[in-house]
């Protein structure tokens, strides 16, 4: 029997915890980034993209 | 005067339509409601070490809230129909974002039960298809197959960029901390853009379907345009499981629940048995989730064009091709086989089906039939994880498991390509404007929602 739901995610359930250890180490083999640079670099992704939605809202209310 | 196959009259307005900042707003959301959901297994081992506990005991959360997550949809579906997506959406982001919070402060499983297996998934199933799939219906007609693709991609993105983030916030600042962030960024920034952008319908701020400008007559007189409905257009949702065509679709997609989730259960245990390497594995994974979102959009754009019904077959037959690679090609070779043929499938069932059922059945109650829909998708994920557990177990290999998939998938195919689309879809089939009128689309339609 599976040991927990472990997720080659297709909707909206938890990932493999093991599956994402092995592509933990790809990613920081391949990057070669320290946890806290690729924890800021994504977190700037984050949240960036609403900002930008709300700024190009903004721009297009203020523009009638 | 425009007037094609979506049987909508009128002008599309220039510019960016304000439909396009609905997706935005909703791809966000799903990012963050999908994102964080997938984030719960980097969590697993340190709460396994910091309570003492069994990934057994962990996974009683993890499977409650999937199946939570199941009977919610419909739920939310048919309160999506009722009160529109807007009210719907903000409530499920808040709950979902006070209770990430909330995970933050619990000390033992119970409350990871408790807290993710019941609230969390309850609420994230407000973010689901059957709640944004909705939306897109009633501000998209000509597009609307584009449309709930890039909304699909966003949940795919989740996983792809809240995932690490995850896990490095894990380690940098441990997993409490993780749980306040994410939950944060939904309150902080998730339900701004919704409570800024998102409205349920085009018509609740003065806009047409589609961006369309209402075309003023000779006489001076405006011509708003109108959408007629399909044969199958139903008043009530009840009215449509007398038909066939929705049973065709809970079933294909119900297989899809079936593949999807045994494959991402016992995708690690297969790599194992199979001797091959994490790293192989690892990347293969990778390329799979890049080669998914792709497909979604692809696959999505297409339907606008084609039959809809086509591609949802072909889709299911490649998906069955991915599953008898798996059985056929040797070793290593299969999981590349299964990441390059599966992936362009592996997404793309949600968009279609959501897209088919609202242009048979009408947006009026597309919530809770297609809310239905995923809870077919989701209890039949949940029997195959334990029938190809059990299987394994008795068996010591998936291919029995797998052929059995593949076959599934062969039938879901042949019942989707079955479907009469072109007798039953508002795409082809129109009743004329005096008839019956599907008026969560009539565009300046000035109801409640």
């Amino acid at each position: 029997m599976p040991r927990y739901p472990e997720i080659l995610a297709h909707h909206s359930e938890p990932i493999d915890p093991a599956l994402w250890e092995w592509l933990r180490v790809k990613i920081d083999h391949v990057l070669g980034l320290s946890p806290g640079v690729l924890m800021i670099l994504l977190g700037t992704v984050i949240v960036l993209f609403p900002v930008i939605v709300m700024a190009l809202l903004w721009r297009k209310r203020r523009n009638g | 005067m425009n007037r094609d196959r979506s049987g909508l009259t009128g002008t599309p307005k220039k510019g960016i339509y304000y439909g396009w900042y609905v997706i935005a707003a909703l791809f966000f959301a799903s990012f963050l409601a999908i994102g964080s959901r997938q984030g719960f297994g980097v969590f697993v081992k340190t709460w396994e070490e910091e309570w003492g506990v069994s990934t057994a005991a962990i996974s009683v959360a993890a499977a409650t809230g999937w199946l939570m997550n199941g009977f919610s949809q419909p739920l939310v579906g048919f309160l999506t129909d009722k009160y529109g997506g807007r009210p719907v959406l903000l409530i499920s982001l808040t709950v979902m974002a006070v209770a990430t919070i909330g995970v933050a402060a619990i000390s033992n499983v119970f409350g990871l039960i408790v807290l993710y297996g019941f609230v969390i998934s309850f609420a994230s199933g407000g973010i689901s298809p059957a709640t944004t799939g909705v939306v897109v219906a009633r501000w998209f007609d000509r597009k609307r197959g584009t449309a709930m693709s890039i909304l699909i991609a966003g949940g795919s993105a989740g996983g792809l960029i809240i995932v690490p983030f995850l896990s490095y916030v894990l380690i940098e600042y441990g997993w409490r901390t993780a749980w306040v962030i994410i939950g944060a960024l939904a309150l902080g920034l998730g339900i701004p853009l919704l409570l800024l952008v998102v409205r349920s319908k085009p018509s609740d701020i003065g806009l047409y379907i589609d961006g369309e400008e209402p075309q003023v007559t000779e006489d001076g007189e405006i011509e708003v345009s109108v959408r007629p409905v399909g044969p199958d257009f139903v008043d009530r949702w009840k009215d449509a499981l007398s038909s066939k065509l929705i049973w065709q679709l809970s079933f294909a997609y119900f297989v899809c629940g079936i593949t999807t989730a045994s494959i991402s259960v016992h995708f690690v245990r297969w790599a194992i048995s199979e001797d091959i390497s994490t790293g192989t594995a690892a990347l293969a994974f990778g390329l799979l989730s890049a080669i998914n979102a792709a497909g979604v959009l692809v696959v999505g754009t297409l339907s606008d064009r084609w039959q809809r019904k086509n591609l949802l077959g072909a889709v299911y037959l490649i998906r069955g091709l991915a599953f008898i690679s798996l059985i056929v090609v040797p070793g290593s070779q299969a999981i590349w086989a299964f990441a390059i043929i599966g992936g362009m499938s592996w997404l793309a069932t949600v968009p279609l089906t959501a897209s088919l059922t609202a242009d048979v059945y009408g947006v009026r109650n597309l919530g809770t039939l297609f809310g239905l829909a995923n809870m077919s998708h989701q209890l039949g994920g949940a029997g195959a994880v334990l029938l190809f557990g059990w299987a394994f177990t008795r068996l010591g290999s998936y291919d029995i498991p797998f052929a059995v998939g593949a076959a599934t998938l062969v039938v879901a195919g042949i019942v989707s390509f079955s479907i009469g689309e072109k007798k039953h879809s508002v795409r082809y089939v129109q009743i004329p404007v005096g008839g019956a009128v599907d008026s969560d689309l009539t565009a300046g339609d000035q109801g409640g929602r």
